[in-house]
This record gives C-alpha cells, sequence and structure tokens, in this order.
C-alpha cells in the first residue's frame, strides 16, 4: 500500500521552472501548471533518460531539456514531440510516470507506492498560529536512522536557543495511531542547578515519530503543556544514506513563564529553533539505542503477516 | 486525424534494439586506432592518456615516438607485467597521421596502418594544422553515450540553441548508411535560421541559409568526421574522436578545421567546444549513470532517433562479433579509403 509523502515547501515550487527532489530514493521533478495546481513526474525521460526537473513548464507540461519532448503533469503522457509533422501524432503509450500531488498547509505532498491515495494529508495535522519558520535540507544521516534519533536523541537533530534537551524520558513512546509519542525533560539554560540537579523539568519536548512514513511532529512545551514551539519535519530518504528534510514550524503564544533569552529571542526575532542539516556523528553514535526499539519493533509488527514468519531456530532459542 | 505512425526505419530498428535493453557503457571494442593525442603535445616528457581504463605514456626520444603501457623511468621493471595488448614488449603500435598520434588498441598482430581512419580535409602528415583549431574536451559520459549525443539532431535545437541556432528550418531530411563498421548521417536543412556564432562573428549577414550536414562515424574508435557545409557562409570541417578513457569519461582532441573561414570566426569557432562542452554533460553525467545496467524498461524514440538507433544496433552487432572471437574487418570496411564523396567536399 503506498502512502503520500511531503516532498516540498509550497513556496519552493512556482513559476516556470521545475523543483527536483529526491523521496523514497526517487528522484521527482515537482512543478505547478499556470493555474498553480502541483504535479509530480518521475525525473527521468522516458526517451534517453536525463533527468526532466531542468527543462521549462510548457503550457502542455514538463519539458524536456534535452530533445524538448513535453509531459503532461497529471497522466504523464507524451504530448509533444517538437518537428513532428502536423499529421503525425505521439504514440498513446509514451509517457513519463507520474504520481499523484497535493497540497496542504504549506505542503507538497506526492503519492507514492499502489493503491488510490488516502484522502488526509500528512501536512494536514499541521496549522500556524503564528510567524513560521520554514526550510529544507539534505542531512547527512539515513532515513531510518533520523527517526530513530527523532526517538533517542533529538537534541542532535534540532535545538531550541537557550533550551537544554535532557534524555531523561516520561516514560516509554505511547503508539498513537502510525505514530510513537514521547516527551523527555528539558530544563531552561543558566536557570537553576542544570538539568542533573533539577526537581521537575521546567519544559517537555515532545516527539511523534511515525513507526512508516516520514512526518515527524516536535513540540516544546512548558511544564503545564502548553505548546510553545510546534515543528512539523518532513523526512524521505534521499540517497546515499542522506535524508531530505522540509519543515514549517513556528512560536506559540503563551503566558507560560518564560526565561529572560528567550523573551530577548523573541523580541529580536530570532528563530524559536533550529533544524540541523549538518549533524554530529560522534554524537549520534554515543547514542544508545533506547525508545527506538519500540519503533522498530512496531515496524516489524506493521509487516504482512507472512513477513512476520519467525524461524524456527529463533523461536526455540527463547 | 488519423495517427500517423511516427516510426519508419527508426522504429523498426529501435524494435530490433529493444528486445535487449542498450548498455554501452561496457562495449570494449577492439583491434582498432585510437588518435590518443595531438602530435604536437607529445615531446619528451611522458604524457599519460587513457584507453578503456588502460594507460597509454607517450614520449619523445632522440626523435622517435614512443606509447608504453608504462612510464618510461618504470618500463623496464614493470615490462614483466605487460599484456597481450602490446605483445608482452610494453609497447603499443602508434603511428603519427592528421596531426594526431594513433594508438593500436587490440591485438599488435593485426594493427595495420590502413586501418586508420581517411580524414580527407586535414593533411595526413599534419603538418600545417594550426594549433587554433585544436581543442581538447571531455565529456562525463561513456563513449558511445557521448558518440549518440553527437550523432543526435534534435538536442542542439534545446541545449545548444544560443551558440548553434534554433532549429527552425523550411524542410529538414535526414538519411542514414551504414557499413559494419561506420554509420553516416546527412542532413540536409533548407532555409534555417543562420547560427547565432556564425551570424555574430562569421560574416554572415543573411537571415536563412542551407545546410548540408554529414557525419561520418568509425564504431570500433568513435573517430567522428564530420564536414557542416553552409550556404551561404561555408564549411567547418571537424574531427571529434570520442576516445573511451572509462565507463565514466571520454575524451575528444577535437580539430575543427576552419582555416578556410574568415577572421575572426576561425580563431573563434574551435573554443566554442567551451561553452557547448558543460551543456551537454550537464545531460550526460546523469544519463550515463542511467545507462550502467540492463532495465526492462525500454528508451522510447521518435523517427529523429533514427540515426542513433542505427548506430545502437551496428555497435551490438559488432561487439557480439567480437564476443564471438571475430575482430576482424568485413568486406564492407575500408576505414582508409577517401571520404571526401562520402562527406560532400567540395571541389
Amino acid at each position: 500500500m503506498g502512502r503520500w509523502w511531503v516532498v516540498a515547501l509550497s513556496e519552493a515550487v512556482h513559476g516556470d521552472k521545475a523543483l527536483a527532489v529526491t523521496c523514497e530514493g526517487e528522484q521527482l521533478a515537482v512543478f505547478r501548471d499556470g493555474k498553480g495546481a502541483v504535479f509530480a513526474l518521475e525525473d527521468r525521460c522516458p526517451h534517453r533518460r536525463v533527468p526532466l526537473s531542468p527543462g521549462p513548464v510548457k503550457a502542455g507540461g514538463l519539458q524536456c531539456p534535452y530533445h524538448g519532448w513535453t509531459f503532461d503533469g497529471a497522466t504523464g503522457l507524451c504530448n509533444d514531440i517538437p518537428n513532428l509533422r502536423r499529421d503525425e501524432r505521439v504514440p498513446a503509450r509514451y509517457a513519463a510516470r507520474a504520481f499523484p500531488a497535493a497540497e496542504a498547509n504549506g505542503f507538497i505532498h506526492v503519492w507514492r507506492g499502489a493503491g488510490t491515495p488516502a484522502a488526509e494529508l500528512p501536512g494536514a495535522s499541521y496549522r500556524a498560529a503564528d510567524r513560521e519558520q520554514t526550510g529544507s535540507a539534505v542531512a547527512n544521516i539515513a532515513f531510518e536512522q533520523y527517526l530513530d534519533v527523532m526517538l533517542d536523541g533529538p537534541e542532535c537533530l534540532l535545538s531550541f536557543p537557550g533550551v537544554h534537551i535532557t534524555d531523561f524520558f516520561l516514560g516509554d513512546p505511547r503508539r498513537d495511531g502510525e505514530h510513537l509519542v514521547l516527551d523527555r525533560g528539558a530544563v531552561w539554560k543558566g536557570k537553576g542547578n542544570g538539568p542533573a540537579f533539577v526537581r521537575d523539568h521546567s519544559l517537555w519536548v515532545r516527539t511523534r515519530v511515525p513507526v512508516t512514513g516520514g512526518d515527524i511532529r516536535v513540540e516544546l512545551l512548558s511544564a503545564d503543556e502548553d505548546p510553545l514551539v510546534t515543528i512539523f519535519i518532513a523526512a524521505s530518504e534521499n540517497r546515499r544514506g542522506t535524508t531530505s528534510l522540509v519543515w514549517r514550524g513556528f512560536r506559540h503564544a503563551t503566558a507560560a513563564p518564560l526565561s529572560w533569552r528567550w523573551r530577548m529571542a523573541r523580541a529580536i526575532g530570532r528563530a524559536p529553533f533550529a533544524i540541523f542539516p549538518h549533524i554530529d556523528g560522534a554524537a549520534v553514535a554515543a547514542l544508545e539505542v533506547a525508545p527506538s526499539r519500540d519503533r522498530r519493533l512496531a515496524k516489524t509488527d506493521a509487516r504482512t503477516p507472512a513477513e512476520r514468519v519467525v524461524p524456527v531456530q529463533e523461536r526455540c532459542a527463547v | 486525424m488519423s495517427e500517423v505512425p511516427m516510426m519508419d526505419a527508426a522504429g523498426r530498428e529501435a524494435e530490433v534494439t529493444s528486445k535487449r535493453d542498450w548498455v554501452p557503457i561496457n562495449l570494449d571494442l577492439r583491434d582498432t586506432w585510437f588518435p590518443v593525442a595531438y602530435s604536437a603535445d607529445i615531446g619528451q616528457g611522458a604524457v599519460r592518456r587513457i584507453v578503456h581504463a588502460q594507460d597509454v605514456y607517450l614520449w619523445r626520444d632522440g626523435g622517435r615516438l614512443y606509447a608504453a603501457e608504462f612510464r618510461p623511468d618504470r618500463l623496464e621493471a614493470m615490462r614483466a607485467g605487460a599484456s597481450a595488448f602490446t605483445n608482452g614488449s610494453g609497447f603499443y603500435p602508434a603511428v603519427e597521421r592528421y596531426g594526431y598520434i594513433w594508438a593500436w588498441y587490440g591485438n599488435p598482430d593485426n594493427a595495420h596502418e590502413e586501418l586508420i581512419p581517411n580524414i580527407p580535409f586535414l593533411p595526413p602528415d599534419g603538418q600545417g594544422i594550426p594549433r587554433y583549431t585544436q581543442r581538447a574536451v571531455r565529456f562525463d559520459a561513456a563513449s558511445p553515450l557521448s558518440v549518440e549525443n553527437l550523432i543526435d539532431l534534435t538536442h542542439a535545437d534545446f541545449l545548444h540553441a544560443n551558440a548553434i541556432g534554433d532549429g527552425q528550418s523550411e524542410n529538414d531530411v535526414v538519411e542514414v548508411h551504414s557499413t559494419s563498421e561506420t554509420v553516416t548521417r546527412i542532413r540536409n536543412v533548407t532555409r534555417k535560421s543562420v547560427a547565432p556564432v556564425m551570424r555574430w562573428i562569421g560574416g554572415v549577414r543573411a537571415q536563412y541559409q542551407d545546410l548540408r550536414a554529414v557525419l561520418h562515424v568509425h564504431l570500433r574508435n568513435n573517430v567522428c568526421i564530420s564536414y557542416p557545409n553552409f550556404t551561404p557562409g561555408y564549411p567547418i570541417p571537424n574531427v571529434q574522436p570520442f576516445v573511451p578513457v572509462g565507463k565514466h569519461r571520454s575524451r575528444v582532441d577535437q580539430t575543427n578545421y576552419t582555416v578556410h573561414a574568415p577572421a575572426p570566426f576561425r580563431w573563434l569557432m574551435p573554443r566554442i567546444s567551451y561553452v557547448i562542452q558543460p551543456q551537454d554533460n550537464s545531460v550526460l553525467r546523469p544519463q550515463n549513470a542511467r545507462y550502467f545496467e540492463s532495465t526492462e524498461r525500454r528508451d522510447l524514440s521518435s523517427r529523429f532517433d533514427g540515426p542513433g538507433n542505427r548506430y545502437r544496433l551496428l555497435m551490438v552487432r559488432l561487439a557480439e562479433r567480437q564476443q564471438r572471437g571475430d575482430f576482424g574487418y568485413g568486406a564492407d570496411a575500408d576505414p582508409s579509403a577517401d571520404i571526401s564523396a562520402v562527406l560532400g567536399m567540395r571541389g
């Protein structure tokens, strides 16, 4: 069964140029037509296999930069080969691979895999309530590891200014549909005796990580669980063990007590969070595999019964 | 309007080649001469060139040219490791002609000078070829893909329109001829827009010109001999030998023989490769990576791909023949035959 993936920010796809993205390791060309509708084609011309994304967007669709073959965004059908005679038609079977595409809340989604595209889009769960901070990057970490580290040590992947994220997990990951949700303590930097001696954490960081798929939600919460910052991060497998990231996030208006650093940062318009494109390998390597065990187990359970057959020796070894 | 088949001969040849995928990366055709360097580039110091990932060191000593598997200072020590390409001697057969050094790639016993391709517009002894006509460029693809790019007619309208022209014309007819060792593509274009480069610096003030462009490709060594003749205008004969460096790259020591064109065109035109080469590489680099392994997804073709599909078909046939151990040249092949008439040279 297929699924929707967030592949780009809405504002990154505009004009008469396509955007090259990689999702589940596959290269895609995402573009809009004159009316703003969004489309996704495999970034590979079926004629001579060159990428389509550098080509211009024409009335008929995306035009290959090499020989000018033009492909309809919705169907992938080739509707123009330059210099054909007027009585010649492009064979009906000539087509690039097309993927259903949809847009919601500032994210462009592409449906990949079998089945009818689901009605609900991952990005639909995100609603900005204040000025947003957005971005995209390719992180130097493999996709599955990115999801696991988001549970085991999100401080390796992101930060909130003036906030120390601890590794004290509040319980175990909680299953919420297709996601695992985990809270951990956090404290204001420079306030109190430091994270090791704090009686009660003044902040929480809640990570909501998918078992399968790539939509991650991270929230910085006050001690009373009032949201201070919400971030939606869309991750997907890029090439050569890297991960595509796209994110939007915002700072909530709150009455919760804040550190002077936080208030200062807000006053000068500093971003309320940072997503790391360059990840510290030593820090990741030092993380113990902890809550992410539950994700791996859940992922195994999500497989089909035929895939879950346990070898006899393995069962007997218990 | 009913659908008219878009493919004729091109389609049929595409069908033949599509029975198996086109995987050009591993084609390693032997028993042929490769123009590995300009003669003028080789002096006493050894220069390293590579053919099919195999080293060819070139140098002169005492007025004599050497082409060897090893650097001259290591030659004696490494000679025991010399390959069958030099019959264990360490030295390749090498000949100088048309301003190039030609090194034999294959069984040295089969190295005959009459297998060097004829290039009728260049002096055989290489004397008097101006250096401004010689430009070395590198392509980010295996040689066969680079040659396909050159054979391909229609990509220039999109990739190179700013230099070569937009491809607009009144009539555009393509013929393909071939032997077991060559493909010849002839393009006759009537009333095409004058190429910007020819208008800016070539002295052609007309709005339109006719073009008869002949490209003669030798399959084994990827030597492409081209004779585009513009009216009004002049011919721009050129040689583009795509020496296969390896599976990812090819090197081309071009000779754009513009000596009969007006100045400053004759000096500047050979440098156009520095504009065109990056444009080609922008598509060749990702394209090459997608031809490494056989796939069930066959390339689609239009009738404009006729010459390219003929090239694919003949290359596969030649490779299959060599895989069977037949490295000989067929009765229809004579690389050294005068091709002046084939190219349509005047006078």
